[in-house]
């Protein structure tokens, strides 16, 4: 890689960078707002299953800033942000970032595993069926289309249903160990296999077409070698730009699959928070969603980019 | 009898490990298993030694005075002495805390603790407080080591210290909290079956928040026992040979709507009663919840200590006697719908509904609805989200009814529902939801609290069930209870009788 491409690439992930700043900003005032619209007063929220006194009421509200104008909320709440500081969740009494560093692994993991178990299912399955004659290539994308259709939340019942209370082949709750990541993963990947699977399998039909490929069987090359050793490489790249946007799809899928098999994560922390209107648990979480979405993107783009040099011409 | 790991599933997590703090349900279930309380109470409602071994109350009902073992410790090393209970009692009513429930039982009474010698503490009050002792013995107020109530807030919510036969050692939130076996313990309550440390050497306690997923938990052997079972899981449970149920009523005010008597139109006796008899609350807990729950007519719960029986029937489903009622309130036309009206005004009753209500309780409401409907009323039920039901409902007066309950271990309760002194309150959560004011109620309910005398005691808790069940002030639908599912591989799971709540202590596994 020369020296005038590698700074083009600096550039441009510069800019993506700088962008994504950008959309976390937008996020955190949005979440903000959004959350001082809502009707109710968060130290009834969250002192209220019992009697709190006038006094612990203004003492909470003093604590967290609560009794402040709403512009100066805004202002300290940059200013701490800026800082690296997510503030105290108004219901847990205790550090945002402590609480978020506790669940964002078990999502990290799920969200990873469900990617991984998509991209296997993807290669296996498009590679075993994509542009044969017939039936079997009609039932490739025919199981696709309607696997992309499956929402996640109904899967997960069914496979909760059928494997954990019908079976009791794996467990039907918890967050320890890979018995309980393996349906919460399925039900996560299947749909995403399903999209992936679409756009790898047509973007591979075309790749079989080309003369690199009949030269490559000319001179011999069994059928399963051309389409993993030749056609794979080739026909990855849209499934891989996918990704980039699975990611947040995933994301927003773990909420109801770690609320469905009780598994600990953001996705039920962020219901949880929301519920009980815990400001800064709130804008915790989704910022730290969204810098996991912006990374995740800039990191596909860069691997794009390394990928297939020739993009790089057209970054300008 | 000895060793094992017993997985406990329970559907909601708490917030902070101390009981004290707050004082919400999910924190009394586990603060049972590693706090001890001053005193116990046993299964007829008698108090009993624990922490304290005897007590003496002062003629005037202002001083007590608690002899407390000389050989406990907190799993941290502290021993317990006069100074802990001091600590304990001054840590229920600070502000910093944010205590509900604690504070609600004490505050208005508590004066200070003074030592008398190390081992020896007087609690003062402002008022005679016969039910001091009661609430003392629930795990709300719990005893926790003084060393360890000094550390900030957070560090007691995230591991609070006790002397209780198993201690806090791992909190993964949102997954599971894990206790260990305290190896020193041996100042059991009376009430256990046997003395010396627990027979389990671990609790793994996790959260399950789905019903079926938790049910299907514990049929699978996955967890050795749950809690709230859901009542569609009664049948199969029983059916099921590998489990054991356990079902006990909680004590305290049954699960009921009440009824605001401050507006119209149940600021008139003859429409609650009219409500109350028009509602077909049975029909609607056989169809609701299989019929697994009992109906509940009286304002206490049968296990409430000095419960009264009589006041079982007076809200019998009796749609004619509702009839005359509105007729003779004057609610005797009805509109185009069928509903009643008077002076053109629509017989309309608004329920607002709390964004936490079950679904089974929302179903429930919907039959009262129904039931009512036919005699004349229009309910509306209203959803509405916790913040918004803070504003309308629990520190303002814009209902006809609230859903609510209150479990407690003593018939003082009665006093925070329809005392005077509770329709502002503590705090602007008016416990008082009706906002009846009777000064005659009042001062039967001060009378009880100044005797220790039991049978005066129960004959002034009797005219006080009278009292509120004559004024129809509430629809009682069933007590809240405890509903274990137990695994074959668990044994000895007990349920404490304070507040039933679920009780480790004697309880051990074969795997």
């Amino acid at each position: 890689m020369n020296r005038e491409r590698l700074w083009r690439l600096a550039r441009h992930s510069g800019t993506r960078l700088l962008g994504g700043a950008l959309v976390l900003w937008v996020t955190a005032t949005l979440a903000f707002f959004g959350l001082k619209l809502v009707p109710g007063d968060p130290a009834l929220s969250i002192l209220g299953t019992g009697n709190p006194t006038a006094e612990t009421i203004a003492a909470f509200n003093h604590e967290y800033g609560l009794d402040e104008p709403l512009a100066v909320q805004y202002a300290l709440y940059f200013e701490r942000l800026l800082r690296g500081d997510l503030g105290m969740s108004y219901a847990q009494h205790s550090a945002v970032a402590g609480i978020v560093a506790g669940q964002v692994g078990a999502t990290f993991q799920l969200t990873l595993s469900a990617l991984l178990t998509a991209w296997v299912i993807v290669l296996a399955w498009t590679l075993l069926t994509a542009g044969r004659r017939g039936w079997w290539s009609g039932l490739g994308s025919g199981v696709e289309t309607v696997a992309a259709a499956l929402p996640p939340f109904w899967l997960a019942i069914l496979l909760l249903a059928i494997f954990a209370f019908g079976l009791h082949l794996f467990p039907p709750a918890g967050s320890d160990g890979l018995r309980t990541l393996i349906l919460p993963s399925l039900a996560l990947a299947l749909p995403l296999a399903g999209f992936i699977g679409q756009v790898t399998r047509e973007s591979l039909e075309i790749t079989l077409e080309q003369p690199f490929v009949l030269t490559a069987r000319t001179r011999g090359v069994g059928d399963w070698a051309v389409r993993w050793r030749h056609a794979l490489r080739h026909s990855v790249l849209p499934g891989l730009s996918l990704s980039g946007w699975a990611i947040g799809a995933l994301i927003s899928g773990d909420v109801v699959v770690e609320l469905i098999f009780s598994r600990k994560g953001l996705g039920r922390q962020l219901v949880q928070a929301v519920q009980v209107r815990d400001l800064p648990l709130t804008i915790g979480i989704t910022l730290v969603v969204a810098i996991g979405f912006v990374l995740a993107n800039w990191l596909v783009d860069l691997i794009y980019n390394l990928v297939d040099p020739r993009l790089g011409r057209n970054i300008q | 009898m000895s060793g094992g790991t017993l997985i406990y599933a329970t559907d909601r997590e708490p917030l902070c490990l101390d009981p004290h703090s707050e004082g919400d349900m999910p924190q009394v279930f586990i603060a049972q298993q590693f706090l001890d309380s001053l005193v116990s109470m046993d299964d007829n409602g008698r108090i009993g030694p624990w922490l304290a071994k005897s007590w003496e109350v002062s003629a005037d009902g202002l001083v007590y005075t608690f002899h407390l073992r000389d050989d406990v410790r907190f799993t941290d090393g502290t021993p317990l002495t006069a100074e802990a209970v001091r600590a304990n009692l001054d840590h229920m009513i600070d502000p910093k805390t944010q205590s509900s429930t604690d504070k609600n039982y004490i505050v208005r009474q508590y004066v200070r603790t003074d030592i008398i010698d190390e081992h020896t503490a007087a609690v003062h009050l402002s008022r005679p407080y016969a039910a001091f002792l009661e609430v003392l013995s629930q795990g709300f107020l719990g005893i926790e080591s003084p060393t360890a109530l000094k550390r900030p807030e957070q560090a007691n919510c995230e591991s609070p210290v006790g002397s209780g036969p198993f201690k806090v050692v791992r909190w993964d939130r949102q997954n599971q909290i894990v206790l260990e076996r305290n190896p020193d313990y041996a100042w059991g309550p009376p009430t256990a079956l046997h003395q010396g440390p627990a027979y389990l050497d671990r609790i793994e306690w996790k959260i399950i928040p789905d019903p079926s997923v938790r049910f299907a938990s514990v049929q699978s052997g996955d967890v050795d026992v749950i809690d709230t079972l859901p009542p569609e899981a009664h049948a199969p449970a029983r059916g099921n040979p590998d489990l054991t149920l356990v079902l006990r009523n909680r004590p305290g005010n049954p699960t009921n709507g009440t009824f605001n008597i401050t507006r119209e139109p149940f600021s008139d006796r003859r429409v609650r009663e009219a409500f109350v008899r028009a509602a077909n609350v049975d029909g609607a807990l056989k169809s609701v919840y299989f019929g697994e729950f009992p109906r509940a007519e009286g304002p206490l719960s049968s296990v409430t200590p000095l419960y009264s029986a009589d006041f079982e029937h007076a809200q019998d489903y009796d749609p004619q006697l509702a009839g005359r009622l509105l007729d003779e309130a004057g609610w005797t036309r009805r509109d185009a719908d069928g509903y009643r009206t008077k002076s053109g005004r629509r017989l309309s009753v608004v329920i607002p509904e709390d964004e936490y209500l079950s679904v089974s309780e929302r179903a429930l409401w919907e039959q009262v609805q129904a039931s009512t409907k036919k005699v004349g009323f229009a309910v509306d039920l209203q959803p509405a989200s916790h913040a918004v039901m803070m504003n309308r409902v629990y520190t303002g007066w814009d209902y006809d009814a609230r859903i609510e309950y209150w479990n407690t271990n003593t018939p003082d309760v009665l006093r925070y529902l329809f005392g005077a002194d509770f329709i502002g309150s503590v705090g602007p959560f008016h416990s008082n939801g009706s906002g009846y004011n009777d000064p005659q109620f009042d001062r039967v309910m001060e009378q009880a609290l100044e005797t220790q005398d039991q049978d005066v005691r129960r004959q002034l808790y009797h005219q006080a069930q009278q009292t509120i069940s004559q004024q129809y002030l509430q629809l009682t639908t069933y007590p809240q209870s405890t509903r274990l599912a137990i695994y074959k591989t668990a044994h000895g799971v007990r349920v404490e009788p304070s507040l039933t709540i679920t009780y480790l202590y004697d309880a051990w596994v074969t795997k």
